[in-house]
């Protein structure tokens, strides 16, 4: 190897000759855009970098790229990635899934990538909806929902994704939505950027079987007083001048405040680094659905030994102890292995 | 008054010993070794004992995690008998035997025939054979049946449960069909891929149930075409085990309804799964479709998990720890498949009685070979279709009486032989050395074959030209 730069690209040498076959106005076209966009920012290699999918409208997603990938098996795209990190600890693995790919039926497989901190940049398209199939309720949907397959309104209590991926000690945990490029370019960066598992929640307009799921947090009126952007070290407040902001409840817990009201002294900091997830968490529990005040950007980014380097260090270890193994010599060793 | 030598000693059960060691490092005086003998009962090898050293000191006792493991002895009498019944007496209950609720037929009024489409016929003979649990996870391009299952069945005091995957749906149906209840999924090639480990469980604890699979293209995610690939799986490959369960193969909608209600009667006279395979044109297909004349009230098996005194019981598990109980579970099981190849096997005859050549076919590829065969007899040819409509049991019996003037037979199927092997298994067990010789159509990977390629076929044959 010659040439040691990294050569310098631009979006269009990440995007492939497919045809991009996602719905008219599907909010997946700009997040592909997005993640476009920024790919010649990072610095690698096309060769080194791969695209996993499982199943859904999401799982296109590595067609569309002129990088490697797998559109694999409904749900299991974080335990395929695992078996790729792991194994090729150079590449920059993403997984891209859905709410259905990966809450329903890859939901195990999710928790424990996140869990074992695979070095993986995980984007879940959340659009609240099953839109392959054609409109059944997703795990994601909201209770009371009609969908095809729940004529008189879905049951289920639906998940909140970053309460979830907290809960399975995700050590990078993110939120953004398909109307602010801006906002999705630097979240993913973090995301890419961040060693060890890390998981954006998109919210993603569905526009032909859930449409308008996320109108009344992004639409170009109600974001200002709707969406609450988190930055580290900085009072999370919001508002067109804001005038709003969140603060403790006493309870450990937040709630949403006026800043003429409590002062600005009342007002919580944002602390994306604090080991203990429990300010995040509170956080992610601010709003039970995409109808309330929701707060977008890093609810979490702390450090931990990612699974991969931690299998290096393992085999290291193992070799320092004993030498590198020939096994050769361990086949002729005789009709019974001793190995300690 | 106590002295150390009237402490009692151990003895060892072996039949309870899983062989953990735990005991043999509590000993102080090295009395206990792990054995070398496999107990014939649990396949686990128990530790054996020397107590010539033994002071009973009783440690072994407090180290055994098994409540039978090692014991004080004295106590031998009390352990005669391996059974924990005969230890701990019958199960203190005095509930009656249960008995079945039968099933009642209720009478329909004669209407009009509906114009449907197979999914849709199949979830409307479903619910006239009683169901009204049915379970499932989408996937193309079988969801419709559960969509209207989803709207029908709360009028009816059922439920369709939109599972988390696959894996959740099959289990669901082996809780729903354990209480004895009629329960069915939708499911599609590569969704009943992974409901096999649970049919097995079900066949093992001999729970009925019935699973639409309407077959798209594969291997992997492949397509949603058409396609017939799952028959070798269907057939012969329902999970890990001695495993069977009948196969059904409607071609049209008319049969999608009648095929549903007679899989629920089979599922529950054989306490086995049924499984009915379709294809995608089939479950788009729409056809008229006559209801009958009755529908099934359904009542609960004696042998339910039902939830009341009379059940209470009823244990379904396919687990049995002893290799002889075990092996006659399964020659059980097997006297099961027997009695079905006996008595289930199924096959349309079109156009037979003088047929030369004799073109085998299932689902929607039959119906395309009858429209070939209608063209080829007004070309004079002597062409007939076999139609299996059960393609396990494979319904051999049908085909023997006709094959005798057979000279060709022509498979013609959306797979790359799977049909045919079927076929070739089948004459060789009814020891049919030197059957007619065979050709085929085959088409794979979301297409069918068409009216026209069989046509050629036939045309191209030796016996023809
Ligand atoms: S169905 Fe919905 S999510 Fe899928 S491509 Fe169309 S708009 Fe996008
Ligand atoms: S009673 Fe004490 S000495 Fe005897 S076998 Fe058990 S542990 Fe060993
Ligand atoms: S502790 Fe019990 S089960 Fe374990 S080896 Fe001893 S007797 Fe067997």
């Amino acid at each position: 190897m010659t040439d040691l730069a990294v050569p310098v690209t631009t979006r269009k040498d990440w995007a492939s000759d497919q045809e991009v076959r996602w719905c008219p106005g599907c909010g997946d076209y700009s997040i592909l855009s997005a993640v476009q966009l920024l790919l010649p920012e990072l610095g690698i290699r096309r060769e080194n970098t791969v695209f996993v999918s499982g199943i859904g409208c999401a799982a296109r997603f590595p067609y569309y790229m002129n990088t490697y990938g797998m559109h694999s098996i409904h749900g299991r795209a974080p335990a395929i990635a695992t078996g790729l990190a792991v194994s090729r600890p150079d590449l920059d693995v993403w997984v891209v899934t859905g709410d259905g790919d990966s809450l329903s039926i890859g939901g195990n497989h999710l928790v424990h990538a996140l869990r074992r901190n695979v070095n993986l940049t995980i984007l879940m398209f959340n659009n609240q909806i099953y839109g392959l199939t054609k409109g059944q309720y997703s795990p994601t949907s909201e209770v009371g929902k009609i969908t095809k397959s729940t004529p008189f309104g879905s049951l289920d209590a639906p998940f909140n994704p970053v309460s979830l991926a907290l809960g399975a000690e995700a050590t990078f945990v993110a939120r953004t939505h398909d109307l602010d490029r801006k906002h999705m370019v630097e979240t993913f960066r973090r995301a890419h950027d961040h060693r060890g598992a890390s998981f954006v929640e998109v919210y993603q307009n569905c526009n032909v079987f859930n449409d308008g799921a996320f109108e009344a947090i992004n639409g170009k009126e109600n974001r200002a007083d709707m969406l609450i952007p988190l930055e580290h070290g900085q009072p999370i407040r919001f508002g067109a001048d804001g005038e709003h902001g969140v603060a403790s409840d006493g309870h450990g817990g937040l709630r949403l405040v006026e800043v003429a009201d409590v002062g600005e002294d009342a007002l919580v900091i944002h602390d994306e680094r604090q080991v203990n997830p429990s300010l995040a968490f509170a956080l992610s529990r601010l709003a039970t659905g995409p109808h309330e005040p929701t707060p977008i950007g890093v609810f979490r980014a702390v450090e931990r030994p990612d699974y991969g380097s931690l299998v290096d260090q393992q085999l290291l270890e193992a070799q320092n102890r004993q030498g590198v193994g020939d096994l050769a010599s361990l086949l002729r060793s005789g009709a019974t292995w001793n190995y300690d | 008054m106590t002295s150390v030598a009237e402490r009692p000693k151990p003895f060892v059960l072996p039949e309870y010993c899983k062989g953990c060691g735990r005991c043999i490092s509590s000993c102080t005086k090295a009395c206990i070794t792990m054995g070398t003998e496999i107990n014939p009962v649990t396949g686990l090898v128990p530790i054996v004992l020397d107590l010539s050293r033994c002071n009973g000191c009783g440690l072994c006792f407090e180290a055994c995690p098994e409540p039978y493991g090692l014991r004080p002895q004295g106590e031998e009498a009390a352990f005669e008998l391996v059974d924990p019944s005969t230890v701990l007496g019958p199960r203190p209950y005095a509930a009656p035997q249960p008995e079945p609720w039968p099933d009642t037929s209720v009478p329909l009024p004669e209407r009009e025939p509906l114009i449907v489409k197979g999914t849709y016929a199949a979830a409307v003979g479903a619910v006239l054979a009683g169901c009204r649990h049915v379970f499932g996870y989408p996937i193309t391009p079988s969801t419709e049946g559960a969509e209207l299952m989803a709207k029908v069945l709360p009028e009816l005091s059922g439920v369709f449960v939109q599972a988390v995957s696959e894996v959740a749906t099959v289990n669901m149906m082996y809780g729903a069909g354990g209480a004895g209840k009629r329960c069915m999924t939708f499911t599609s090639s590569p969704g009943f891929s992974l409901m096999l480990e649970g049919i097995s469980y079900m066949i093992g604890a001999e729970i009925p149930a019935v699973f639409v699979n309407v077959m798209r293209g594969g291997p992997g995610l492949g397509n949603i075409g058409p396609e017939q690939a799952d028959i070798k799986l269907v057939c012969r490959g329902l999970g890990h085990g001695n495993t069977h369960a009948i196969v059904l193969a409607p071609a049209t909608p008319q049969e999608m309804l009648d095929i549903a209600m007679l899989s629920f009667e089979l599922a529950f006279k054989y306490r086995n799964p049924v499984v009915i395979v379709g294809d995608g044109y089939l479950g788009q297909m729409t056809g008229k479709v006559r209801l009958p004349r009755q529908m099934t009230e359904p009542g609960i098996p004696e042998w339910a998990v039902f939830g009341d005194r009379s059940h209470r019981g009823n244990l379904m598990c396919s687990l049995d720890l002893s290799e002889v109980g075990l092996e006659q579970h399964n020659v059980r099981l097997n006297e099961k498949y027997a009695q079905m190849t006996a008595e289930e096997q199924r096959a349309d005859l079109y156009r037979c009685d003088d047929a030369e050549i004799l073109i085998v076919a299932c689902n929607t590829p039959a119906q395309l070979a009858k429209g070939a065969i209608k063209e080829l007899q007004d070309k004079g040819l002597k062409v007939g279709l076999f139609r299996p409509i059960t393609l396990w049991p494979f319904p051999i019996e049908a085909l023997l009486t006709v094959l005798d003037r057979v000279e060709r037979l022509v498979i013609v199927e959306a797979s790359s032989g799977q049909l045919e092997d079927e076929l070739r298994l089948a004459l060789s067990h009814a020891e049919v050395h030197a059957p007619p010789p065979m050709s085929h159509v085959r088409r794979m990977g979301g297409i069918l074959p068409s009216q026209d390629e069989i046509v050629e076929h036939v045309l191209g044959l030796e016996e023809v030209r």
